[in-house]
C-alpha cells in the first residue's frame, strides 16, 4: 500500500467528527478494498447485503474512493530543528516532506503551509521538491501556522505538521482539536537527536540553538535523569496529539521518509 | 592582618581582575566542544545539571590564586600563638562581703578553690602571682613558675575584713608585672570599689599597656548579707564590666561555686596563647599552590580544564 491509498483509505474511516468529506476535485473512480463489519457511521449504502446474509452479522463494503487529494504540510524551520547527531533534524523532516508531496498524482494539490501564507497559490502541483526545500525567510511560528492552515485549507485535507514541537504550549490545544476535527492531520514528532546517549560528561558547556547556554557539571545521574525525561516529553506529545484525533509518529534523524511511512503503517 | 609588600598585593589584585575577566572571555568563546542543542531550557529541567561544580570550580583557582598573592606580599596575621613564659596575677578580693555563704561554702574558699584549680591547669613556665585586697592591696605571692608554691599561698589569703580597693590591686599588679611579655591580671571580686585608686583609670592604663584585666563577679543575683553585719554584699557589674572592656579583657559572672571554677577554666587560654603577628605568607602561598593543584586536577578528573 503506498501513502496516498493509506491517505485515500483514511478518508473512508468513520471519524469521530465526522472529517473526511471528499474533495471538489473528483478522480477516477472506486476500487473495492475489503468487507468488514459494520461499524455506526459507516454509510448504509455500502452495507453488502449478500455477505451480510451469509454471515448473520452487517457487513460494510470498504471501497477506495479515488478523489483528488489536498497535501499539506506545516514544517517547523525554527534554530531548535537546525540541530541534530549527524545532520540537522530539518533535514529528516524535509525527506519527510518529500516523501508526503511525492505522493501526489493527477489533481492532488501540495500546499506548504506557514504563518499567514500558503505556498504554492492553489492549482499548482509539480516541482514538489523545491516546495519541500524552499526556505522560510521570517522566523518560525507554530501558532500562527495552524491558525493558517485552518483558515486557508479545503475540510478534509491531508495535513501533515513536522517538529520537536518545543513551542507548543497548552494555550494550543484548543487549536490542534479544530484541525484534528476538519483535516486528516498527522504530526511528526522529531526525535531528541540525543535520546538514548548524551554524549556529555564532566564540566561542559552547551549552547541552545535558540539563544541560551548552560555550562555544568554532567554525570551518570544527568545523563539517566535526562534519556528518562526525552522520553517522557516524546510519549507526553504522542498522546496529547492521539487525544486530538492526530495520526502520529517520530522523525528519526537518520530517515525522514521512513518515518512518515512509519506513522502510517507502512514499510518503505 | 598587616602586609610587607603592598605594591605586590596591589600587582596580585590586578593580576587576579586580569585572570577573572580572561576566565570569563574564554567561558563566553564558542568553541568547537560546546554542543549545540534544541532547547537549553527544556535540557536544564530534564536533567538537572549540577552547575554548581564549574562555579565552586572556577572560585577554587581565584581563592588559590588570591592565598599565593597574599604569601607573595608577606602577610601577617594576627592569630593566637603558644605562650610559655606568661605573667599573671589573681587578685582575689578579701573584703568582708567575701564571707558571705550564698556561695557554698563562702565566697572567698570558692574563689581560693576556683584559683587552685586555675593554677595547676596553666601551662608549664607561666609566672603566676597572687595579690589580695580589702581596704588595701598586697602581694600574697610574686610571680613564680613554681605552681606548688603558689598554691600554698593561697592559704596565707587573709580572712575577709574591711572595704575594698579594687584600683590598689590593679595598680600593685601592675607594679609587679614586667614591662614586656605576655601579661594577664585576673580580678575576682564581689564588690564595689569603695577605697584606693580609680580602678577605671588604672585599667585604662594596664590596656594602654597591653594588660588586659579579666574580671570575675562572684555572688548571687539576691547577694547575701555580710556576716556580722546588716550590710547587703552587692556586684557593681557595670563597672566590672567596664574595667575589662577598658583594658582589653572580658568579664564573666558566677553565681555559684562551680561556675566561678568554669569561668576560671576558660580563662586558661588567655595565659596560655598571646595574640600575635605571625608570618603566614608561606602558609598563604603553600596553600595556594595546593588550592591550585586540586582545582588543576579536579578540573581533569570532572572531564574538562576550565
Amino acid at each position: 500500500m503506498t501513502l496516498r491509498e493509506a491517505l485515500l483509505r483514511a478518508r473512508r474511516r468513520p471519524r469521530r467528527l465526522g472529517a473526511g468529506s471528499p474533495t471538489i476535485y473528483r478522480g477516477d473512480g472506486y476500487e473495492f478494498i475489503e468487507l468488514r463489519e459494520y461499524v455506526p457511521g459507516d454509510d448504509v449504502r455500502r452495507i453488502d447485503w449478500a455477505a451480510t446474509a451469509r454471515s448473520g452479522e452487517l457487513q460494510t463494503r470498504v471501497i477506495l474512493e479515488d478523489v483528488a487529494l489536498t497535501l499539506a504540510a506545516i514544517v517547523d524551520e525554527s534554530p531548535s530543528m537546525r540541530v541534530g547527531r549527524r545532520r540537522p533534524l530539518l533535514d529528516a523532516g524535509r525527506e519527510a516532506l518529500e516523501s508526503w508531496f511525492g505522493a501526489a498524482i493527477g489533481e492532488d494539490r501540495c500546499i506548504r503551509v506557514r504563518a499567514g501564507e500558503v505556498t504554492p497559490p492553489p492549482l499548482q502541483r509539480k516541482g514538489f521538491r523545491a516546495l519541500a526545500r524552499c526556505e522560510n525567510g521570517a522566523g518560525f511560528d507554530l501558532a500562527r501556522s495552524l491558525r493558517t492552515a485552518r483558515a486557508a485549507l479545503p475540510r478534509g485535507a491531508a495535513l501533515l505538521a513536522v517538529g520537536d514541537w518545543y513551542e507548543l504550549d497548552d494555550s494550543l490545544d484548543r487549536d490542534l482539536a479544530d484541525l484534528g476535527t476538519r483535516f486528516d492531520c498527522t504530526a511528526l514528532i522529531a526525535r531528541d537527536p540525543w535520546y538514548d546517549r548524551l554524549p556529555l560528561a564532566g564540566i561542559v558547556r552547551m549552547r541552545g540553538a535558540e539563544g541560551g547556554e548552560l555550562r555544568a557539571y554532567i554525570g551518570a545521574r544527568e545523563r539517566a535523569a535526562f534519556r528518562a525525561s526525552v522520553a517522557r516529553r516524546e510519549t507526553q506529545l504522542l498522546r496529547r496529539f492521539e487525544r486530538v484525533n492526530w495520526r502520529t509518529g517520530i522523525l528519526r534523524e537518520e530517515d525522514g521518509a521512513g518515518s512518515l511511512a512509519g506513522a502510517f503503517g507502512l514499510h518503505v | 592582618m598587616s602586609i610587607d609588600h603592598p605594591l605586590r598585593l596591589v600587582l596580585g589584585v590586578i593580576a587576579i581582575g586580569l585572570f577573572a575577566v580572561l576566565y570569563g572571555a574564554l567561558q563566553r568563546r564558542r568553541t568547537s566542544h560546546d554542543l549545540a542543542y534544541s532547547n537549553v531550557a527544556f535540557f536544564a529541567e530534564a536533567a538537572r545539571p549540577r552547575r554548581w561544580i564549574p562555579r565552586a570550580l572556577q572560585a577554587l583557582w581565584i581563592a588559590a590564586l588570591a592565598a599565593v598573592v597574599l604569601g607573595v606580599s608577606g602577610a601577617h596575621l594576627t592569630m593566637p600563638v603558644p605562650v610559655r613564659d606568661g605573667n599573671v596575677f589573681i587578685c582575689i578580693d578579701t573584703s568582708g562581703s567575701m564571707a558571705s555563704t550564698d556561695v557554698f561554702p563562702t565566697r572567698a574558699q570558692a574563689a581560693k578553690t576556683a584559683a587552685r584549680a586555675f593554677i595547676r591547669e596553666s601551662p608549664a613556665g607561666t609566672k603566676i602571682g597572687i595579690i589580695s585586697f580589702a581596704g588595701a592591696a598586697g602581694v600574697v605571692e610574686p610571680l613564680s613558675a613554681d605552681r606548688q608554691s603558689v598554691i600554698a599561698a593561697l592559704d596565707e589569703v587573709p580572712l575577709p575584713d574591711g572595704a575594698t580597693a579594687i584600683g590598689d590591686a590593679l595598680k600593685l599588679a601592675a607594679q609587679q608585672l614586667p614591662n614586656t611579655g605576655h601579661r594577664v591580671v585576673i580580678l575576682i571580686t564581689d564588690g564595689v570599689n569603695n577605697a584606693g585608686a580609680d580602678p577605671m583609670e588604672m585599667a585604662q592604663w594596664l590596656g594602654a599597656h597591653h594588660v588586659p584585666v579579666y574580671t570575675v563577679g562572684i555572688g548571687t543575683p539576691n547577694g547575701g548579707l555580710i556576716p556580722g553585719t546588716n550590710e547587703e554584699a552587692t556586684i557593681d557589674e557595670e563597672a566590672l564590666r567596664g574595667y575589662a572592656d577598658a583594658s582589653g579583657g572580658a568579664y564573666a559572672r558566677a553565681e555559684n561555686a562551680a561556675q566561678l571554677r568554669d569561668a576560671l577554666a576558660r580563662l586558661g587560654h588567655v595565659t596560655a596563647f598571646a595574640r600575635k603577628p605571625v608570618d603566614a605568607s608561606f602558609g598563604f602561598a603553600f596553600a595556594g599552590a595546593l588550592a591550585m593543584l586540586v582545582a588543576f586536577l579536579a578540573g581533569f578528573g570532572l572531564g574538562r580544564y576550565p
